[in-house]
């Protein structure tokens, strides 16, 4: 029974991926290629999720972040290659952006603490993002560069206690998890604030 | 603990290094293509940038690129960190760990030359990452079809002989890293060498060989 | 004479995608001329899914300060195995109990069989997934911050 459910999850994933290699073959556009190949990474998870357990799950979310980290280095590249660096002038301005900045930055950013891991740290990034957008950003992004890389940094910490010293593995997982939720909530608030700001 | 000793294609394993279910391995192929990565990393560390000159035919005039410190540092950058993918590539025990290696040789690559400020080189590197964006398909799909045909990514237990990998997942799993790395296709990535800086393009060439040799490897040894 | 030609095709990088597009696509159809390929059963860290249990969805068994069998590759290398599962945070165990939804996944807490995967037994990979976005991050920070 089971048998067939993989095949049959298999041929569509695989005639999935025909159509979108077919459409690769035949598109010229750069920058809709670039959607399609953002599109042949869904279809990546696809294949993975097709194993169906834990551990599939596990997988999905390194094969994620290399599709995504892939597809904004290659944006960026596309940008300069293009010569596109218009940035948006009439931004949304509106009362409530002048007025409520700190405090909901700070919900947010205290309720992502308090969620820790990987969701928490998109919600405290939004927070942080949503600070930036409506105060403005000079100098900011190099402090969060920082940041992020000290979490990294933090992250192989935590992934050599858990070989070497395996009895600390409490110790490990917290940092692991402290660790992802600097590092994305400092990855959102840079992907946000990229756009360019006033300095530039 | 590791009986199935991989003889057909490396010789045997000289030692392993454990990462939890991640079992590295260096037998004689393995550990020599992992110390030319290395010598080569290092060679980027130390080496200086070359410093490319033009000349113009039928005449003495040429013209000398300059090419600013901070750009030749990013690319130093890249270059280690390609080199250190390699390494990890080189003797990675594990399916699904070699192939996130490779995706990182291949984003690294890009890097090296996406910082050459020439249109035409930039227009190569975009193309060259679409593939290696692309290539990501086959493969962890490759990878992926592996584990849910035999319930395991190990190197180590894949090559005792007990399953057998469908032909496919080998076929998906060798065309992402020609994806990659661009092996065979050097010739396209001539675009890419016209970009400056000696020592951390070879990078690219050299990386690419390397995981492209690795890739056979573990194709005959599953 | 066919080799230059050829190579002269492979050598214009704006052929490159197609080409290894077509490539692809000769093997997905390969893929499913190949089907059915055969599942493998004794899957490593496999999955249950309990419909009475208040998580769900999110169930991944185990329990919470007890010890939780892992079916890993090679445990001996991992001697803590099962602890990280079995471990919540004191607020994530109390939303555990008190909501429905709220199982051990990667995007909330620590602790969970997805964190025993992602740092623990498998944790090289979630290395050079990380290392990978960084890398990601210098070259688009690189080229945004030079034109800006």
């Amino acid at each position: 029974m089971m048998d067939w459910t993989y095949s049959a999850g298999l041929f569509i994933a695989f005639a999935a991926a025909g159509t979108a290699f077919w459409s690769l073959v035949k598109e010229n556009d750069d920058l809709h290629r670039l959607i399609l190949v953002d599109l042949l990474e869904v279809i990546t998870l696809a294949f993975i999720a097709l194993a169906g357990t834990d551990l599939a799950e596990a997988l999905i979310l390194p094969g994620l972040v290399v599709g995504i980290s892939e597809l904004m280095a290659l944006s960026e590249i596309y940008l300069r290659k293009e010569g596109l660096r218009n940035q948006p002038r009439n931004m949304l301005r509106i009362e409530v952006m002048d007025s409520a900045p700190g405090i909901i930055a700070a919900v947010l950013v205290v309720y992502g603490i308090i969620l820790t891991g990987f969701s928490g740290g998109a919600v405290a990034g939004l927070g942080i993002l949503f600070y930036f957008t409506c105060k403005g950003h000079e100098e900011i992004p190099e402090l969060v560069e920082t940041a992020s890389g000290c979490a990294w940094v933090l992250w192989i910490v935590a992934f050599f206690t858990f070989i070497l010293l395996p009895q600390y593995w409490l110790f490990a997982v917290m940092t692991a998890g402290t660790a992802i939720l600097i590092k994305v909530m400092a990855k959102m608030a840079l992907v946000g604030t990229m756009r360019g700001g006033s300095d530039v | 603990m590791y009986e199935h000793l991989m003889e057909n294609i490396g010789g045997p394993v000289a030692f392993a290094l454990e990462f939890g279910d991640i079992v590295n391995y260096f037998s004689p192929y393995t550990l020599t293509l992992f110390i030319l990565a290395f010598a080569f990393t290092v060679l980027a560390v130390v080496s200086r940038p070359e410093r490319q000159i033009d000349i113009a035919f039928g005449g003495d005039a040429y013209t000398a690129k300059v090419i600013t410190l901070q750009e030749m540092r990013f690319r130093r950058f890249m270059a280690i960190a390609c080199g250190l993918a390699s390494m990890g590539a080189m003797v990675s025990g594990d399916i699904f760990n070699f192939t996130l290696f490779t995706s990182m040789v291949g984003i690294t690559n890009v890097g090296i030359v996406a910082a050459v400020r020439n249109r035409h080189v930039l227009n190569a590197a975009y193309e060259y990452g679409i593939v290696a964006m692309a290539a990501t398909l086959p493969l962890f799909g490759g990878a992926a079809i592996i584990l849910a045909t035999t319930g395991t990514l190990s190197i180590w237990e894949l090559s005792s002989g007990t399953w057998t990998v469908p032909a496919v997942a080998k076929g998906l799993l060798g065309l992402g890293v020609i994806g990659e790395g661009m092996a065979p296709f050097y010739a396209a990535k001539a675009e890419m060498f016209r970009a400056p800086g000696a020592p951390y393009v070879i990078m690219c060439s050299l990386s690419s060989l390397l995981i492209f040799l690795r890739v056979i490897e573990i194709i005959i040894t599953i | 004479m066919i080799i230059s030609r050829i190579s002269q095709i492979l050598s214009d990088f704006e052929n490159l995608v197609p080409l290894f597009a077509a490539a692809c696509l000769c093997l997905a159809v390969i893929g499913i001329l190949t089907l059915p390929l055969a599942y493998h059963e004794a899957q490593l860290y496999p999955k249950t899914i309990d419909r009475a249990s208040p998580l769900d969805p999110y169930d991944r068994g185990g329990t919470p300060f007890n010890a939780t069998p892992v079916i890993a590759q090679y445990p001996e290398n991992s001697p803590y195995l099962g602890y990280v599962t079995s471990y919540l945070t004191p607020f994530s165990l109390f939303l555990a109990e008190n909501t429905l939804h709220l199982g051990t996944t990667i995007v909330s807490h620590p602790g969970g069989i997805l964190d025993e995967i992602l740092h623990n037994t498998r944790g090289l990979d979630t290395v050079v997934e990380t290392s990978i976005l960084f890398t990601a991050f210098a070259i688009a920070f690189y080229l945004f911050r030079r034109d800006g």
